[in-house]
This record gives structure tokens, sequence and C-alpha cells, in this order.
């Protein structure tokens, strides 16, 4: 910032100094036109004979001087900042949220249209950065969106040839399956994701049992664990209840177990486990998969991040974006530790009585 | 061969299923609308209706609410691209038996296709047989080979909710919620000494078995 020497003092519009000021003046013109009344100077001469006229002249100085202090002290004081407040709204009303005006900084500091000018600022910033941010997700939800279809359409098109073997057939609709299921996948969690931005403000709270719920998560991937042959440990506590969003939760549970079982091998081991304390009830989920580079850390919530570059292991990149969201919509926490080749763990906290974490 | 009715307004997706179930035996029928649903079920009696949510004019919760008030047995499935709670909701308080969100699977929708029809069989016959095991749902009595197995009445609706839907794990409090009135010193642990006690008295049974599910509750699974 260029006037780092003013910006420190501060010098109101409606300071008591000002008012003083305007008094000050006030006088001394007044002063002056009643002196060229009641003198005269070169003036006297002429207005000797004409009281009322001399009269009318005085006070129209008088008139005349404000009047063109006035005009300077608003140009100043007023015209200034307001200008430039006026473009830039304007050029915001036109959708280019990237402005930025420079403070007036009066002769004596900062005052009250510098203030304006700072909060004006800070909002365009804001503008700008959740432009840019939904600009990123919808180019991110398109290229997420075309790369399976983009796969359905090539491989329905080689259907379409006359010499397919019955195996090569087979195959080819397999995959298309496959992918329409990916693509299904994708559109629930990007609805998802989209309906939890407004379900911020009704998010409801209700008392309820957290060991049930949490049961019954794990239970709709039983086929999953039977077919992967993974051994589960559960280490439950019974009628745990918490006053929270009953709704919300089981999307936490099942993305957290869809990762777990995932990312473990055949013959590996998924545990779940939660407990409670005096305030807070601990969900812990964790495997025996291929874990997180500690590189990757916390950009694993960020949407469309997949440790796996090569997105081999199915999967959209939005599930813990949207695990994220609702812990920060319940106020809970959630914490991971892994380590790569060895496991992950997930635990999450949430307070039993629904205060803040 | 069971006659299933399909009400489906997208003529392409109302095809793919009649062709698939055809496909799988079973004798199908499609309709665009509610209105010529209805129409169909006057000319003949269906063993289970598929149906849409969005549909022009009766919408799927209507039609659903409009066929129990006839027929209070029929299976009804729904098959909607609404994935949300409220939707699912509403379509159960209609009095349908099953929820299926589009794109739907068709394999996955033939397998919950039977497991209605088998339920909708065993609570019209009240009976439920599992090879040498009958149990009958009027008398609330079991007969292995004949013979019959002293039960009371929770074990016999416990063992009789376990085997109508085979392979489904409930967990305890479910079992509880179902048999059990607001009895606040019954614990989920009573429910685990019931279960003893009834794989106890079915000892002898080759058929079927109680699995207990890693804690989380129990399953029976045929054999």
């Amino acid at each position: 910032m260029k006037n780092k020497r003013r910006s420190s003092q501060r010098s109101s519009l409606f300071s008591v100094e000002r008012y003083i000021l305007i008094f000050v003046f006030s006088v001394i013109i007044i002063s002056i036109c009643i002196f060229i009344y009641e003198k005269g100077g070169p003036f006297a001469q002429i207005f000797r004979d004409h009281d009322s006229a001399r009269f009318f002249f005085s006070v129209s100085v008088l008139g005349a001087i404000y009047t063109l202090v006035d005009y300077i002290r608003r140009k100043i004081v007023v015209e200034r900042p307001l200008k430039r407040l006026t473009k830039a709204t304007d050029a915001i009303t036109h959708g280019d949220y990237n402005v930025h005006i420079e403070p007036v900084d009066g002769l004596r500091g900062r005052n009250e249209f510098d203030d304006l000018i700072n909060s004006f600022n800070m909002m365009a910033d804001q503008l700008y950065e959740s432009q840019s941010v939904e600009d990123d997700f919808i180019s991110n939800v398109s290229h997420e969106l075309k790369t399976p279809l983009a796969v359905i359409q090539n491989y329905a098109t080689m259907l379409q040839s006359d010499s397919l073997s019955d195996e090569k057939r087979r195959e080819y609709a397999h995959i298309i399956i496959d992918y329409s299921n990916k693509l299904s996948a994708l559109i629930t969690n990007i609805l998802n994701l989209n309906k939890l931005e407004n379900h911020e403000m009704y998010s409801k709270k209700a008392l309820f049992n957290l060991s049930e719920q949490l049961c019954t998560s794990i239970l709709n991937f039983e086929l999953v664990w039977e077919e992967k042959e993974i051994n589960l440990e559960t280490e439950i506590d019974e009628d745990v209840f918490v006053y929270s969003d009953e709704e919300l939760l089981p999307l936490v549970w099942n993305n957290l177990l869809s990762n777990a079982m995932k990312f473990t091998d055949k013959g590996g081991t998924v545990k779940i486990s939660l407990k409670k304390d005096k305030q807070y009830a601990y969900v812990s989920i964790s495997d025996t998969g291929c874990g997180i580079d500690p590189e990757d850390g916390q950009r694993i919530f960020d949407k469309f991040f997949q440790c796996d570059k090569s997105h081999a292991m199915g999967g959209n990149g939005l599930g813990l974006a949207l695990v994220k969201k609702v812990i920060r919509i319940v106020d809970g926490d959630i914490t991971v530790t892994s380590e790569p080749g060895k496991g992950t763990d997930f635990t999450v906290k949430i307070s039993l009585l629904g205060n803040n974490t | 061969m069971f006659k299933i009715l399909v009400v489906e307004d997208d003529k392409e997706l109302n095809h793919a299923v009649c062709e698939f179930l055809s496909g799988v035996n079973f004798e199908t029928t499609g309709v665009i609308n509610a209105e010529d649903a209805f129409d169909a079920m006057y000319r003949q009696n269906y063993d289970l209706i598929i149906s849409d949510i969005m549909m022009p004019n009766i919408d799927g919760f209507e039609f659903a609410k409009s066929v129990r008030a006839l027929n209070e047995n029929i299976p009804i499935l729904f098959m909607s691209a609404l994935d949300d709670f409220e939707s699912k909701r509403k379509g159960f308080s209609s009095g349908i038996d099953d929820y299926m969100v589009k794109p739907i699977d068709l394999n996955e929708l033939t397998l919950r296709v039977n497991a209605l029809l088998r339920r909708a069989k065993i609570s019209k016959e009240k009976k439920l047989t599992v090879g040498d095991l009958t149990l009958d749902a009027e008398e609330h009595t079991a007969y292995l080979s004949g013979n019959e197995i002293p039960l009371t009445v929770r074990e016999f609706n416990l063992i009789y909710k376990l085997l109508s839907y085979p392979k489904k794990t409930f967990t305890r409090t479910q079992l509880m919620d179902e048999f059990w009135s607001v009895d606040t010193s019954s614990s989920p642990r009573t429910v685990d000494v019931y279960i003893t006690k009834i794989r106890d008295k079915f000892s002898a049974c080759k058929d079927f078995e109680i699995v207990t599910v890693h804690g989380l509750g129990y399953k029976a699974v045929i054999k």
C-alpha cells in the first residue's frame, strides 16, 4: 500500500474537529462581509447612499464565497471516493468481480469513505473467489462426466460390428454397464453435494440411536465384505444416543465404509468401533488397505481428488468431500491417520448433546 | 407363471423391463399411465406391480394408494429417479413394498421381484416351507417332518420373520422393535437369549441355519 504514512491516521467526516473548522471559517467569512458593509473600503464610496444594495451585496459575497468553498470541499472529500465506488459497483453489476478501489486517503488520514472502500474491496474479493471455485467445480464435473461417457460411446460403437465374437460382445456389454454405473454414482454424489449446500440452513437435529444407525450402515456392505472375504471386526458400544442430524450422518458412514472396503484387499480386515466418553461419541473406521501417502494429506477431502491418479479403483473423488461437508454441518470433527502399505483409520467425533466441538 | 404389470411412462424403459422380465419367465404387461393400469387390472389379476412415480395426471403415490384401497396384498415396487428420503418415506406410506432408484440394475430387479413374490405367497398362504420344515402362521406352530416343535409366540414370530427374509441380516434392535411392546426391561440382549433357544429347538433341522453376523445381528441362511 502506497500511503502508509497517512493510513494510520484517521479523520472522521463527523468529528468535532471538522465542525470547529466550519464554525471558525463561517465566523471569518461573516466578519469580513460585515467589515465590507461597515467600513467599506473601495466599495464604501459606491454604496454610500444605498443601504439595502450594500446589505444585499455583502450577503451575496458571503454566499458566493461559502458556496465556492463548499464546492471545493465536496469535490475533494465526497466526489472522489463516490466516483470510484460507482465505477467499481457498475463493473460488478456487469459480472466483472475482478475490481479493486484505491482508498482516497485524505490529507488528514482515513475517513468513513475509506472504510466503505475497504469493505467494498473485501466483498469484491469474496465474490471473485467464489466465482472461480464454482467455475473450477463445473469444469471438473464436466470432465468427470465426459470420461465415462466416452468409454460407453466407444464400446457401444464397437458392439455394432458384425464380426464380433460372443466373448468380446459380452465383455464390451459388461464394460458399458460398468461405466454406466460409475456415471450414475457420480451424478448421485454431485446431487448430494449440491443438496448439502442448501441443507446447511435446514439441518435438523434429533435424539437417535447411533449404535443402531452404524450397524445398519455396516450391513449395507454385507455382500461386499463377503465377496471380498474381508474380516470384519466390530466393537460397537450399545445404545449410544446422540443429538444430531439423523438423515445426514449415514452419508458419512456409507462413504467411509465404502472406501474401507474398496481399498482393502481380499483377506484384509476392516474394523469399526463406536465408543463414547462424557461429551462425545467416537466412530472409528479402519482398514488394512493400501494407505494414504502423507504428501496427499488433507487434500483427500478436496472435491474430485483421488490418491489413485489412474482412477483405477472406480470411485469419483467426491465421497470424502461429501463427508467433510456433512461433518462441518453437524459441528463434528474428523481425523485421519494412515501408513502407506499398512492401512488407514478415519475417526469421527460427534458431540453427544449437539453442542459445538 | 407370475403376472407382472409394469406402469412406466418412458416407453423405452417400459419395454426394456418387460422384455427382460419375460426372459426370466414372467408374463409381463406394460402400460404408460395409471389409468391404463387400472384398465389392465380390471381385465385380469396380477401378482405384482412395478410402477414409476413421476407420471402424467395420476402419480405413483396416488396410484399406489388407490391400489392398496382395493387390494391389501399385491406387492408394489417403485422404480424412480427420485433418490431422496422424503420420496421413499412417502412411497412406503402409500403402501409400497420396495423402492428402487433409477437407473435400475435389471438383475437386481429380478432378485427383488422374486423376493417380493415369495413373501406374498407366504403371507397369502400363511405358511412358510423350508425343506422339511413348515411354519404355520395361523396356528403359530412349527412342524419338522410332520412332528410339532413347541414354540412360544415370540420365538415363532422371530423365526418366521428370519425365514421370510432369508439371507437378510436384522439387527437386534430391528427384531426387538417388531415383536416386543415398549418394554423397558427388554434389551437387545434378550434377543440373543431367544436366538439361542431357537437354535436349540431347531438343532435337528438341517435345512437352515441362523447365523450371527459379526455382532451386528442375525440372519437365516437356507442350506
